[in-house]
C-alpha cells in the first residue's frame, strides 16, 4: 500500500515540478451576472466551450474564470437563456441574463465533468439552489423528494437527525444495497449526508440511467447523486446571513383508551372468559376486577394521558454566515452553520454544527490546486430511546404522582407497568451520539495543452462517531435494578485517490471530440470500540467512567476493511451537436469478491439527436427544442459487507465451573464464487420544449434487468447454518418518469408556473433458481419484498359459531381466509398481501410571482403501497391488561369486523399479524412557501445589497385512509429495511411527523 | 525561426514525457492488485479449528449449544408447560404451549430457536469428530477424550430432538458446501446412531466422579445417558426386546462405580450455593461473569408467584423476580404431594413463608379473613399452610394466610429448586447458577423404572426405596419405604414427579410413557379441551421445511401441524 501511496506522490510531484515551464496561455476573465431585475445570480454556470473547465457564480452573481483570447464562454442557470460569448482582449464579462422557462443549455454536472444539457445522451436529473434553499430542511436528501422524477424518498416521523432512505428507479437487490452513491464535489462517499449541510450546496444532480451512471462503475447501479458545493468567485467579498426559526407541532397522536374507555375494555376481556358477569357493569363485579387505585380513578373520574405527558412542542433552527471573494490568483467560500432540531418528543433533538472552507488558487495560469472541506460537529439525543411505547401501553387508571407530587414509580400494581415519565426524569436515560467528520475534496488541475488536461483528486474523508447510553434504576428498562451503561466508539477513514486525463478538440469545426480516461483507487478502514456494563455506582457518572461499574457485561473490537480499484475511459462526440455520442467503459476490482472474480467489466454507449437543429425543425413556430436520446449500458453491485467469501468462526462462551471456556464454532459457510451483481439498463428518452418555451420536459423510459443478484440465501438449518450469500436469480425494474414544467400565465408582473414530476416504476422479480422462494420471502412476478402472511377477512360473529369452531377459533376472533379451502388455517393459507413498492408517485409545484412577492405550493403523493403498522400490532394486544389502540373491537352487542374481542387469557389475539396491514397511499402537501424579495433599492437603503423574507408551513396536511379510518399518523414508510425497522413497517417508536411554522430571512451586505 | 521550432520541438519531447509518465504512473497503479487483497483480521477463519487451540475451542463452542435447552424459558416451556404436574401462571406468551391450541405452530419461536441451536452444536460435533484425528501436534488420549465428548453432545442433541419431533434430518458429517437437500431420517436410524455415539463415547470419556474441568462430560454421565436412551427407546416405535435389559447395568455402573452419591438432604441437592455437590453427575455450567454466562440459567424466574405487588412485601434477589409462568396443578398438588407428614419433598421444594420487606400498615388483598396488617421488617407477611385453613384461624394470624381454594394464575406455591439470590440486582434476568441436567436420584429412579420394566419387581422397589428413604422427614425413613405391592408403575410416575417436578424431565417422561395424551386430559384442565394424539410430537419449524430442496414434500411436518 505504501509504495503505491509513493508511486502517485512521484507522479503528482512530477507533474507539480514540470507545471512551471509550461507557458502562460489564458487570461483570467471575471464579471458579475444579474437577473432581469438587477439581482445578482448565484450559481450561474460558466463553461469554456469545448472543454470541461468550467465555474458557476457566487452569492454576488461573480465569477472568475481562465480562459484563452479565442476562447467562447457559455453562461447558463436554470430558468435562463444561455449567453455565449467570445473572450477576444477583455477580462471583464458583465451579463444580465433573461429568464428562459425552457433550460436545455444548462450547464450540469455530469460524472468527471460538466456538459451542456442539450449535449447530454443520459437520464439526468437536477435540483438546483432555489429548491434547496425554499425548504427548511435538515438533509440535503430531502430536497430531492418530489422534485426529481425516478427518485423516491421518504422520511418515516420527526425523529431529529434521522436521515431519509433514497431509491432511484427502484430496488434492484435482494441484499447488496440499493443505496445510491454520494458523490460530494468529486469524491464519491460512503456513507449518507447528514454530516452535509444542505445550505452549503449549490446544485444535485441525480444520473439515471446507465450511460450517466456507467462511469462511476461499480457503485453507480443505483443511481448516482451529485453534489456541488458553493464556490467563491474573484471580486468584491461579500457577506450573506440565512436564517430560519420555526415552530414544530405533532401532526397527529396515536390514539389510545382512555380511563373509562380503558375500564370498559378490561371488563369485556374478562366477560369473554366468562370472569366478569355480562351485561353493564356493576360496583360488585368491578370490585372484584380491578385494583384499588384503578376502583379510585373510576370513581373519581379521573385518567392519566401519559402520551400527553411526554410530548413537547419541538422547533428548528439554522443561522448560517457566509463570505465569498477573492482575486484573480485565489476564490474563496467560507461558511459556518448552526442548525437546531428540537424534537416533539422530550428528550429527543439534534444540534449541527458546520464549517466550510472551499478554496482554489492558480499557481499558475496552467495549474490550479483548491479544496473543498468540510467540518461537522453534531449531537443527537434520543437516537435509540423512545419514551412513547411505555406511554401508549400504561393503564390510565393508574396515578402517576402521590399528593406531594412525587413521581410513583409503579402507578398501578403491574410489575411491568412502571411510570412512563420516569424515563424523562432528567439523567434517568441518556443516549447521545455525537459525530465529528472531516470531509475533503482537495485537486491539482494542469492544462497540459490547449487540449489536454490532467486531474488529480484526493478525498480523505474522517469520521468519529460516539454513542453513549445510560439506563438508571428508576426506568422500565431496569425496574429499580442497577444503572447500565455503554459506549460504542466508531471511527472511519476513507480515502480516494483519482487520476484523470481529459482531451477534448473539435475538428474541421463539426467534430467535437472529448475523451476522458480515469484510474481511481478507495480505500475504507472502519473500526469500532464497544463496552457495556452493569452496575453504575453513582447516577451522576453517566457513561463517563464505565470502569467503576460492578460487572462489564460485553467488550468488543472491530475492524472492516475494504478497497476499490477502477479504470475508466469515456468518448463524448458530437456532430455539429446534432448527433450526440457517449461511450463509457469501466472495469471495477474489489477486495470483496474471490480471488478469481474481483474485476468486473461494464461498458455503456449513448445516442443523442437534436432534432430542432434539423432544417425540418429549424424554423417551427410550435417546437423550440426537441431531442431523443437512447442508451443501454450495465453495471455492477458489490455492496455486500466485506468477508462473505470466507467460512468463518463464531465465538462463544462457557465455561468450566468458574473458568471462562471461551469456544469457536463454525459461523459463515462462505462462498469462494461471490461475483459481482450486474445491471443493464436500457433507458430512452425525449427532451422538449415548445411554444416559445412554455412548456418543457422531458420523457423517460427504461427497463434495467439485473442479474446475479448478490443475495442471502436461506439454508435449512439442519445444515448447521441459516444461509450464506450468493448470486442467483434476475430481478427487473422498467419505469416511465416525466417532468414537465408550465408557464400557465404571464400578465405584467403576476405569474404562474407549474413543475410537475410522475414516476412509475415496476419492480419484479424475474427468475429465481428454484421458482419461489417462500423461505426468503420472494416470489416470481412481485417486487423484490412482500407482505406474505395470513389475510384477515373479519371477525367470527355470533352466528358462525359452528364454522369458527371447525376452524378451531371462537366466536369474537379473527377470521382468517382459508387460501386453500382445506377447512384449517396454517401456514399454507399465507398468501401475498401486498407490497411496500407504490404503483406511482409524483410531486407538483405551482409558483406565483407578483413584483418581488412570491408563492408556491408542493404536493407530493404516492399510490397503491401496502405498509405494516406497528401500531396495530404492538399496541393492540386485546388482552385487558395494558392500554391498547382505541380500536373498535368486537362484543356480543357490537358485531365489528374490524378487531377482535378482548380476552384475558390471551397475551395477544390469535392470528394477530394479520391486523396490521394497510394501504400506504398518501397525498401530501409538503410546503407552502411565501416569500418577498425587497427591491435592491430598498435594500440598499438599509445597507444591504439584497434582501428576502419567506415564512414557509411544512407538512400541513396528509391525505390518506391509514390516516382517517385507522388512526394512523402518517403512512409514509421505508421501502427497505433501514434504522432496526423492516421496510414497509412504520415503527411503533417512531416520533409523530410534525407540521412546521417557518420564518426566514436571506440577507447580502 | 530555428531556434523557436528547437523550442517547439524541446516542448513538445517534453509533453512526450509527461504523458508517458502518467501512463506509466497508471499502469504501476494496476500492477497493484495486492491492494484489493482480503484479509482477515478481527475474525477467525475455519481452518483454525484444525490447531490444537482451535480443537479445545471447537468443544467448548459445542458444550455451548446445551445452554439453549436448560435453564431457559424454551427448555422449561418444552418440559413443564402442557404436563400433569404443571400448567400456566398469569403471564407470558406461550400459553399455548401449556394448552395445546392451535396457535402452537410451525411458527413457533422457540421450535425454531431450539432446532437452529442444537443443529449448530451437531454441525460443530462434526467437525471436531471429522477433523481431530488429522490434528498435529495432539496427543492421542487428548484427541480420543475430545472426540468422545464431541460425541457425547451429539448424542445429547439428536436423542433430544428425536423425543420431540420424532424423525429428524440426521447428519453425522460437517458442512462444508451450502446445500438445501435434507430430509428425515426414520426414527430407528437415529437411536442407530445415538446409541453409537455414546457406546464410542464411554471408552474415551473420564471414569471420574467429575472431569477437573467441572462440566466435562464423564463416563457416568454417558453411561447415563444411554441407559436413559435405552428406556427411552424401549416404548418407541423401534424397541428392541433387550433395551430394558441394556438400560440396567449402565444405571448401576453410575451407582456404584465412580464415588457418586445420594445427598443426605434432599434440601441440600439444589441448596443455593451447593451445585457442584457428590449428586450432581452432569451439570450445565452457568456463571456469575457475563462474559462468559451468554443467556444465563433464566429457571429462577418462571415458577414463582406474585409476591411482589402484596402487602409488605416488594421483590427482591432472595424472593426472586416473580414470572408467574408455571403454576402446580391440582394434582400435583393434591395427589402427589398428598403425604407431608413423611415426605420432606413438598415443604423443600415450595415456598410458604414471606417475610416483610417493605414494612407498613396495608389493606389485606386475597385473605378477607381480617381488613388490615402492619408489618415490621421481617415479619411473616403470606403463609401457605397448603391446606384449607378456616377463616377464623386464620382471622387469628397476623399475616395474610394463602389457601389452596384461593388459589390463583397469579398466586399459587412458588417452587424454590432454582431460586437465585446470587444475581447482581433484583432485575437480572442471567442466573449463574449451574443448571443440574443429570443427578443420581434420577439414575435411581430411571434403574427402578428400567427395573420395573422387566418385571423385576423385587429390584425395583429396593431402588426406589434409597429415593424415598433419603427423602424422609428425620426419623421417618422406615415410614417412607414401599412394598413390592406398592411398586406399580402409577407409583413410580408420582415418586419421579415427587423427586424431579420443576427440572424439565415431566413432558418427555409422560411421552416415554406413552401416556400424555391421557394424563394431560385427566390432571390439566387448561390443557384438557385441546390435547389430541398428534401432540406428542412438536411441529418442525416451518422455515425448515421451507428452505428444504422440495419442501414439504422431502422434509414434511409432523401431522396435525
Amino acid at each position: 500500500m505504501l509504495k503505491k501511496f509513493y508511486t502517485y506522490l512521484t507522479v503528482v510531484l512530477l507533474l507539480v515540478f514540470t507545471a512551471s515551464f509550461v507557458q502562460a496561455q489564458d487570461t483570467q476573465v471575471s464579471g458579475t451576472i444579474l437577473d432581469e431585475t438587477g439581482m445578482p445570480l448565484p450559481g450561474v454556470s460558466i463553461l469554456l466551450k469545448g472543454t470541461t473547465r468550467g465555474t458557476t457564480t457566487d452569492l454576488d452573481g461573480k465569477y472568475s474564470i481562465a480562459a484563452p483570447a479565442d476562447g467562447v464562454l457559455v453562461f447558463s442557470f436554470i430558468g435562463y437563456n444561455n449567453i455565449e460569448e467570445t473572450v477576444g482582449s477583455r477580462s471583464k464579462i458583465d451579463l444580465t441574463l433573461t429568464p428562459d422557462v425552457s433550460n436545455l443549455d444548462e450547464v450540469v454536472v455530469v460524472g468527471y465533468g460538466t456538459q451542456k444539457k442539450s449535449q447530454l445522451t443520459g437520464a439526468i436529473s437536477s435540483v438546483g439552489n432555489k429548491e434547496i434553499q425554499e425548504l427548511p430542511i435538515t438533509d440535503a436528501r430531502q430536497a430531492l423528494q418530489g422534485r426529481a422524477a425516478g427518485v423516491d424518498v421518504v422520511q418515516p416521523g420527526s425523529k431529529p437527525g434521522s436521515a431519509p432512505q433514497v431509491r432511484i428507479r427502484g430496488r434492484r437487490s435482494f441484499n447488496a444495497s440499493n443505496e445510491p452513491l454520494y458523490v460530494i464535489d468529486g469524491i464519491p462517499t460512503v456513507g449518507g449526508l447528514e454530516d452535509i449541510n444542505p445550505q452549503d450546496i449549490t446544485s444535485m444532480e441525480v444520473l439515471k440511467d446507465a450511460s450517466a451512471t456507467a462511469i462511476y462503475g461499480s457503485r453507480g447501479s443505483n443511481g448516482v447523486v451529485l453534489i456541488t458545493t458553493k464556490r467563491g468567485g474573484a471580486g468584491k467579498t461579500t457577506v450573506s446571513l440565512d436564517s430560519y426559526y420555526g415552530a414544530s407541532y405533532e401532526l397527529g397522536r396515536i390514539e389510545v383508551f382512555d380511563g373509562p374507555a380503558f375500564a370498559e375494555y378490561k371488563r369485556e376481556s374478562r366477560r369473554a372468559t366468562g370472569a366478569y358477569p355480562e351485561g353493564p357493569a356493576t360496583a360488585e363485579a368491578d370490585a372484584k376486577l380491578f385494583e384499588p387505585i384503578e376502583l379510585e380513578s373510576i370513581s373519581l373520574g379521573r385518567s392519566t394521558d401519559y402520551v400527553a405527558g411526554l410530548m413537547q412542542n419541538g422547533n428548528i433552527q439554522s443561522h448560517q454566515v457566509g463570505v465569498s471573494g477573492g482575486n484573480d490568483k485565489t476564490t474563496f467560500f467560507v461558511s459556518g452553520n448552526y442548525f437546531k432540531d428540537l424534537g416533539v418528543i422530550i428528550n429527543q433533538d439534534f444540534t449541527r454544527y458546520t464549517f466550510r472552507i472551499n478554496l482554489d488558487h492558480k499557481i499558475t495560469d496552467k495549474v490550479s490546486i483548491g479544496t473543498s472541506t468540510l467540518f461537522t460537529m453534531s449531537d443527537r439525543n434520543g437516537e435509540n430511546f423512545n419514551p412513547i411505547g411505555g406511554a401508549l401501553q400504561e393503564n390510565p387508571l393508574g396515578k402517576p404522582y402521590d399528593e406531594e407530587g412525587n413521581l410513583i414509580f409503579l402507578p398501578t400494581s403491574d410489575g411491568l407497568r412502571t411510570n412512563p415519565f420516569a424515563e424523562v426524569v432528567p439523567g434517568a436515560q441518556v443516549d447521545e451520539t455525537s459525530r465529528t467528520r472531516i470531509f475533503n475534496s482537495i485537486y491539482l488541475n494542469w492544462n497540459i495543452t490547449k487540449n489536454l488536461t490532467y486531474r488529480v483528486n484526493f478525498g480523505p474523508d474522517y469520521t468519529v462517531r460516539r454513542n453513549g447510553r445510560f439506563t438508571g434504576s428508576q426506568t422500565n428498562a431496569r425496574r429499580g435494578g442497577d444503572a447500565t451503561g455503554s459506549v460504542d466508539d466508531r471511527f472511519q477513514f476513507n480515502y480516494t485517490l483519482e487520476n484523470i486525463l481529459n482531451y477534448s478538440k473539435t475538428f474541421n469545426s463539426v467534430h467535437n471530440l472529448n475523451l476522458t480516461a480515469l484510474q481511481s483507487f478507495q480505500k475504507d478502514r472502519f473500526e469500532q470500540t464497544t463496552l457495556d456494563v452493569l452496575g453504575i455506582p453513582a447516577p451522576s457518572q453517566l457513561y463517563h467512567r464505565l470502569g467503576d461499574a460492578s460487572q462489564i457485561t460485553s467488550a468488543n473490537t472491530n475492524l472492516v476493511e475494504w478497497s476499490l480499484l477502477s479504470y475508466m475511459a469515456r468518448v463524448n462526440y458530437d456532430y455539429k451537436g446534432k448527433f450526440l455520442l457517449t461511450a463509457s467503459a469501466r472495469a471495477d476490482g474489489s477486495s470483496r469478491f474471490g480471488e478469481n472474480n474481483k474485476f468486473g467489466f461494464f461498458p455503456s454507449a449513448a445516442l443523442g439527436w437534436n432534432l430542432h437543429q434539423e432544417e425540418f425543425l429549424k424554423n417551427s413556430s410550435f417546437v423550440d427544442q426537441l431531442k431523443f436520446r437512447v442508451s443501454y449500458g450495465s453495471i455492477g453491485n458489490q455492496a455486500i459487507t466485506p468477508y462473505q467469501t470466507q467460512a468463518l468462526l463464531g465465538r462463544t462462551s462457557y465455561s468450566w465451573d468458574n473458568t471462562a471456556a471461551f469456544g469457536y464454532r463454525p459461523n459463515t459457510i462462505g462462498n469462494p464464487d461471490l461475483r459481482w451483481e450486474s445491471s443493464s439498463t436500457f433507458n430512452t428518452g425525449f427532451d422538449f420544449s415548445i411554444l416559445k418555451n412554455k412548456i418543457f420536459g422531458s420523457i423517460e423510459y427504461y427497463i434495467t434487468n439485473t442479474s446475479d443478484l448478490l443475495a442471502p440465501q436461506p439454508l435449512p438449518n439442519s445444515t448447521g447454518f441459516g444461509g450464506f450469500t450468493t448470486n442467483i436469480g434476475e430481478t427487473q425494474n422498467r419505469g416511465i418518469e416525466l417532468s414537465l414544467s408550465t408557464l400557465n400565465l404571464e400578465r405584467g408582473d403576476f405569474t404562474w408556473s407549474t413543475d410537475m414530476i410522475f414516476t412509475k416504476n415496476q419492480e419484479e422479480i424475474i427468475s429465481l433458481p428454484n421458482g419461489d422462494d417462500i423461505a426468503a420471502g420472494r416470489f416470481i412476478g412481485q417486487p423484490l419484498t412482500v407482505f406474505f402472511d395470513l389475510r384477515k377477512i373479519g371477525i367470527w360473529q355470533t352466528a358462525e359459531k359452528d364454522l369458527a369452531a371447525s376452524f378451531g377459533d371462537k366466536v369474537g376472533e379473527i377470521k382468517i381466509e382459508d387460501a386453500n379451502g382445506d377447512g384449517k388455517i396454517n401456514s399454507l393459507d399465507r398468501q401475498i398481501l401486498g407490497s411496500a413498492v407504490p404503483d406511482f408517485s409524483f410531486g407538483i409545484t405551482n409558483r406565483f410571482a407578483y413584483k418581488g412577492l412570491d408563492v408556491s405550493f408542493f404536493v407530493y403523493g404516492r399510490v397503491g403501497s401496502t405498509i405494516r403498522s406497528q401500531f396495530h400490532n404492538n399496541f393492540n394486544y386485546l388482552f385487558g391488561r395494558y392500554n391498547n389502540l382505541a380500536v373498535d373491537y368486537w362484543t356480543p352487542n357490537n358485531p365489528t369486523n374490524l378487531y377482535p374481542r378482548p380476552n384475558q387469557n390471551q397475551e395477544f389475539p390469535k392470528y394477530n399479524s394479520s391486523m396490521q396491514y394497510f394501504s400506504g397511499t398518501f397525498l401530501k402537501v409538503r410546503n407552502i412557501n411565501l416569500g418577498y424579495n425587497f427591491s435592491s433599492t430598498v435594500a440598499k437603503k438599509i445597507g444591504l445589497s439584497s434582501l428576502r423574507l419567506y415564512s414557509s408551513i411544512q407538512n400541513p396536511f396528509i391525505f390518506s385512509e391509514y390516516r382517517k379510518v385507522h388512526k394512523g399518523i402518517d403512512p409514509e414508510t421505508f421501502i427497505d429495511g433501514e434504522q432496526g425497522v423492516e421496510g414497509g413497517t412504520i415503527n411503533a417508536n417512531i416520533a409523530p411527523p410534525v407540521v412546521q411554522y417557518t420564518f426566514g430571512i436571506n440577507a447580502k451586505f | 525561426m530555428q531556434t523557436m521550432k528547437n523550442l517547439s520541438i524541446k516542448k513538445q519531447i517534453k509533453n512526450l514525457a509527461l504523458k508517458g509518465a502518467l501512463v506509466l504512473g497508471l499502469l504501476v497503479g494496476q500492477a497493484c492488485q495486492d491492494a484489493l487483497q482480503e484479509d482477515v483480521i478481527s475474525q477467525i477463519g475455519s481452518d483454525y479449528l484444525n490447531t490444537q487451540k482451535g480443537l479445545d475451542d471447537a468443544i467448548s463452542a459445542a458444550y455451548s449449544t446445551v445452554r439453549a435447552w436448560y435453564g431457559t424459558e424454551r427448555g422449561n416451556n418444552f418440559t413443564e408447560f402442557g404436563t400433569d404436574i404443571y400448567t400456566n401462571g398469569a403471564d407470558g406468551s406461550w400459553k399455548f404451549m401449556n394448552t395445546y391450541t392451535n396457535q402452537f405452530d410451525s411458527n413457533n419461536g422457540h421450535v425454531r430457536e431450539l432446532w437452529d441451536e442444537l443443529y449448530r452444536g451437531i454441525n460443530t460435533c462434526n467437525a471436531v469428530i471429522e477433523r481431530a484425528p488429522d490434528i498435529p501436534g495432539v496427543s492421542e488420549a487428548v484427541k480420543t477424550q475430545r472426540i468422545a465428548e464431541a460425541k457425547f453432545i451429539r448424542a445429547h442433541h439428536y436423542f433430544l430432538m428425536v423425543q420431540l419431533f420424532g424423525p429428524v434430518e440426521l447428519r453425522l458429517e460437517e458442512t462444508k458446501v451450502p446445500t438445501k437437500e435434507v430430509s428425515r431420517a426414520p426414527e430407528s436410524e437415529i437411536y442407530a446412531a445415538i446409541i453409537q455415539d455414546l457406546s464410542q463415547a464411554i471408552p474415551g470419556l473420564e471414569a471420574k466422579k467429575a472431569s477437573s474441568q467441572f462440566g466435562r462430560a464423564t463416563r457416568a454421565a454417558a453411561e447415563h445417558l444411554l441407559g436413559r436412551v435405552y428406556v427411552t427407546k424401549g416404548t418407541s416405535t423401534s424397541k428392541a426386546s433387550d433395551d430394558f435389559a441394556k438400560a440396567e447395568p449402565l444405571f448401576k455402573n453410575v451407582i456404584a462405580n465412580y464415588g457418586l452419591k445420594l445427598l443426605d438432604d434432599f434440601g441440600q441437592v439444589h441448596a443455593f450455593g451447593n451445585e457442584i455437590n457428590d449428586e450432581v453427575i452432569w451439570s450445565v455450567q452457568y456463571t456469575r461473569s457475563p462474559l462468559t454466562n451468554g443467556g444465563g440459567n433464566n429457571s429462577h424466574v418462571f415458577f414463582l408467584m406474585e409476591y411482589d405487588t402484596q402487602p409488605g412485601m416488594q421483590r427482591d434477589t432472595e424472593n426472586g423476580r416473580p414470572f408467574k409462568r408455571y403454576r402446580p396443578t391440582v394434582y400435583a398438588m393434591e395427589t402427589v404431594f398428598q403425604n407431608r407428614e413423611n415426605d420432606s419433598r413438598y415443604k423443600k421444594s415450595y415456598k410458604d413463608t414471606y417475610k416483610s420487606n417493605k414494612p407498613g400498615t396495608y389493606n389485606t388483598t386475597f385473605d378477607n379473613s381480617k381488613a388490615k396488617l402492619t408489618f415490621a421488617a421481617g415479619d411473616t407477611t403470606m403463609f401457605l399452610p397448603g391446606y384449607n385453613m378456616t377463616a377464623a384461624e386464620r382471622a387469628s394470624k397476623p399475616y395474610q394466610v394463602l389457601i389452596p381454594s384461593a388459589y390463583t394464575e397469579k398466586l399459587f406455591p412458588a417452587l424454590t429448586k432454582h431460586l437465585d439470590p446470587g444475581r447482581v440486582d433484583r432485575t437480572q434476568f442471567e442466573g449463574g447458577r449451574d443448571y443440574i441436567a443429570m443427578r443420581l436420584a434420577d439414575t435411581y429412579l430411571l434403574l427402578a423404572e428400567a427395573q420395573f420394566r422387566q418385571g423385576k419387581i423385587a429390584e425395583a422397589t429396593s431402588t426406589i426405596n434409597v429415593i424415598r428413604r433419603r427423602a424422609a422427614w428425620p426419623g421417618k425413613e422406615t415410614a417412607m419405604e414401599i412394598t413390592a405391592s406398592d411398586m406399580t408403575f402409577d407409583f413410580l410416575m408420582e415418586e419421579r414427579a415427587r423427586e424431579l417436578t420443576g427440572e424439565q424431565t415431566r413432558w418427555l417422561d409422560l411421552k416415554r410413557w406413552g401416556n400424555l395424551i391421557e394424563r394431560v386430559k385427566k390432571y390439566n384442565p387448561q390443557a384438557a379441551p385441546n390435547i389430541k394424539d398428534f401432540h406428542v410430537l412438536r411441529p418442525i419449524p416451518q422455515n425448515q421445511i421451507d428452505r428444504a430442496e422440495g419442501g414439504a414434500s422431502s422434509f414434511p411436518q409432523n401431522p396435525g401441524y
